[in-house]
């Protein structure tokens, strides 16, 4: 895959201070999550800038798609609409009085007509699920409306990488992970992501590669699994080791059969436990999956399939899946983690209906099928409303 | 918390969506019958009506309209009372003389001058108070732009209104600060403490503001705040009803001016 950021030796250090960042290269490849993790301090927050050329490294290069970064207004101005950055306050990101305006001000600056403007500004709030809150005044929402506004307003100029400092500070356990929902639709539109987080429960299921940051210097670059498996690591850098991975890496220790690939969720682990314990891992008729897919079907015959079935669990996938729920007031039992959640759900042996858009409808088949071929059951994922119901097994 | 229940109801009343345009034609268009109205009647009855316009289809709650109005109904009664003392002409209609060398009287010119004025505040505030209550102030930048006034004003002032509310949240968390580790406690020491308060203030708002300078440079700044927001036309179901209203209120000015109507 092609590398679309690069650092090369780069070093920074503020005026008068202490070196922040000693010598660090890396790079990130087009597609890919990376997340940057360290303890306050580590200089992360100063790394990130340098990607859109709000801090100019002291020593070395940055590259952007494999150009070094030019410091001159225009080209910083090219850099910065390729390069989206989501600052951590998201109250200092919103500088417009309204949310249309505020999301209005990156392509009203680089010259959009007023047509232009106004599509992007309405795809980019439809992105984060935010249409319908254009003549808000920021002041009138709450910490993840304002996320995804400030993020929202970073789209609308369509970067190629979108870099978060830090995207779950300040909110609730359930906004931030929806928030990295979020982060996995955009990533699968095809951008690449790269975010700043201590948090390493968040990170360790959702990236593709850790870099840990200590003292201004890289300390490991890995996937997940191994980045966070090192203990001593872990603790030099003043993180925690996930709770999965240490669960397992518990098992282990007794003696107990290790999988190769770490598990990275419940689901992975509940599948790790019941092969440990009897070889075989689920209910014998394992529940079916309905998806639904707003934009073939129509609404009508997921409604009457709620009404006819009020054992169903419903989960929603995507920013859009769960406003057309509220809008049907369709009570949702799962809003992030779905499709782990309707696997779990179907190996106790219960039916699920995720609803989910055109863009996330083939990763409900490819995660089931995934997990079937793995473990040997047979769960049917059902469509609704296209094929009227006809089931086929995954 | 006045100026954010003010924002609240611009944001949330029943007029919302109607064009910024009428509304500010009515209000100011009343605001000006009212200032050149010769007679307590035309003021007495725009508030009247507008009032109850405010309270019942805009759905404004009366309590909110209630303390916003008590506020200068207190500071025009006391201007009320030097002014009845301090107009002169025609009959005596009360005298008072606590010291040999002080005389107040009140005429009946004073009354007369006294209850227009009066009357005159109270119709003016209420017009004011129907713009500033169904309009957001958003929409205002927006009729600005559309006449003319110049734009670095306006961007100024939108970025005033957007952080306005965040100076407040802040200068809010320090006061509670102070107040948890007991300050404002004595006299002197409350001195202290706001004194710390506007310390605090000035170096957090030059960081929002070189926050800000950060935020835009992200966004490819290039001297643009955008854009009008999406607008809704002018509905004749309701620019026409201000129309009647306004020429309505002259019809009865010009009434009474002309002596058609008489009041005494």
């Amino acid at each position: 895959m092609k590398i679309i950021l690069e650092a090369r030796d780069v070093s920074y250090h503020y005026p008068g201070d202490r070196e922040a960042i000693k010598g660090i290269s890396f790079h990130v490849k087009k597609g890919e999550k990376v997340a940057l993790v360290g303890p306050n301090g580590a200089g992360k927050s100063t790394l990130l800038q340098m990607f859109n050329g709000m801090i100019r490294p002291g020593k070395g290069t940055i590259l952007f798609d494999t150009e070094p970064i030019r410091y001159d207004a225009s080209s910083l101005r090219q850099l910065r609409k390729r390069v989206g950055y989501v600052m951590q306050n998201a109250d200092r990101q919103i500088i417009a009085p309204t949310v249309y305006q505020d999301v209005a001000f990156g392509p009203a600056n680089l010259g959009y007509d007023e047509n232009a403007i106004r599509e992007a500004v309405a795809l980019a709030l439809r992105q984060v699920g935010m249409a319908g809150f254009e003549r808000r005044p920021p002041h009138h929402l709450s910490g993840g409306e304002k996320k995804k506004v400030a993020i929202a307003g970073v789209l609308a100029m369509d970067p190629d990488i979108l870099v978060f400092d830090e995207p779950t500070s300040g909110l609730d356990p359930s906004g931030s992970e929806e928030l990295m929902e979020l982060l996995d639709e955009l990533n699968h539109e095809g951008k690449t992501i790269f975010i700043s987080t201590h948090d390493v429960e968040l990170a360790y299921p959702w990236a593709d590669r850790v870099i840990l940051l200590l003292d201004g210097k890289i300390l490991e670059e890995n996937v997940p699994a191994v980045a966070f498996g090192d203990p001593e690591l872990v603790l030099k850098a003043h993180l925690s080791v996930p709770i999965l991975l240490e669960l397992s890496q518990e098992l282990g220790r007794r003696g107990f059969a290790q999988p190769e690939q770490k598990p990275r969720s419940v689901l992975d682990m509940i599948h790790v436990i019941e092969n440990l314990l009897h070889g075989t891992c689920c209910h014998a008729t394992p529940g079916a999956i309905h998806v639904y897919n707003m934009d073939t079907g129509d609404i009508a015959s997921v409604l009457a399939l709620i009404r006819d079935r009020p054992d169903l669990c419903v989960g929603a996938m995507g920013t859009r899946a769960k406003m057309c729920a509220a809008k049907e007031s369709i009570s949702l039992s799962f809003t992030y983690g779905v499709i782990d959640k309707c696997i779990l759900r179907s190996l106790r042996g219960q039916d699920s209906l995720i609803l989910t858009t055109n863009a996330m409808v083939g990763r409900v088949g490819t995660r089931v099928d995934a997990y079937c071929t793995e473990s040997g059951t047979i769960i049917r994922v059902i469509p609704v409303a296209t094929g009227g119901g006809t089931g086929s097994p995954a | 918390m006045f100026e954010t229940l003010l924002d609240d109801a611009a944001q949330n009343n029943a007029f919302r969506h109607i064009h910024p345009g009428t509304k500010i034609l009515l209000g100011l268009g009343s605001l000006c019958i009212c200032l050149v109205s010769p007679t307590p009647v035309v003021p007495v009855l725009s508030g009247l009506i507008l009032s109850i316009v405010l309270l019942l289809p805009a759905r404004i709650p009366a309590r909110i309209y209630g303390e916003l109005l008590l506020a200068p109904v207190v500071f025009s009664v006391f201007s009320i009372v030097v002014l009845l003392f301090m107009l002169g002409g025609g009959d005596v209609v009360w005298e008072f003389s606590p010291v040999s060398w002080i005389h107040l009287t009140i005429t009946t010119n004073a009354v007369h001058q006294s209850v227009l004025i009066l009357s005159r505040v109270f119709g003016c505030m209420v017009s004011l108070f129907f713009i500033a209550l169904t309009t957001p102030l958003t929409d205002l930048f927006n009729m600005m732009k559309r006449c003319r006034v110049p734009v670095e004003l306006i961007d100024l002032m939108m970025i005033m209104y957007r952080y306005i509310f965040i100076f407040y949240d802040q200068a809010k968390e320090i006061w509670q600060a102070q107040v948890m580790r007991l300050g404002y406690q004595r006299p002197k020491e409350s001195i202290h403490s706001f004194s710390m308060l506007c310390g605090m203030l000035f170096i957090s708002s030059w960081i929002v503001g070189e926050d800000l300078v950060r935020a835009m440079d992200c966004r490819c700044y290039n001297g643009i705040m955008p854009s009008l927001d999406p607008m809704e036309p002018v509905r004749m179901q309701s620019f026409i009803p201000v129309v009647l209203y306004l020429s309505g209120l002259g019809g009865i000015m010009v009434a009474i001016l002309t002596g058609i109507v008489v009041f005494s």
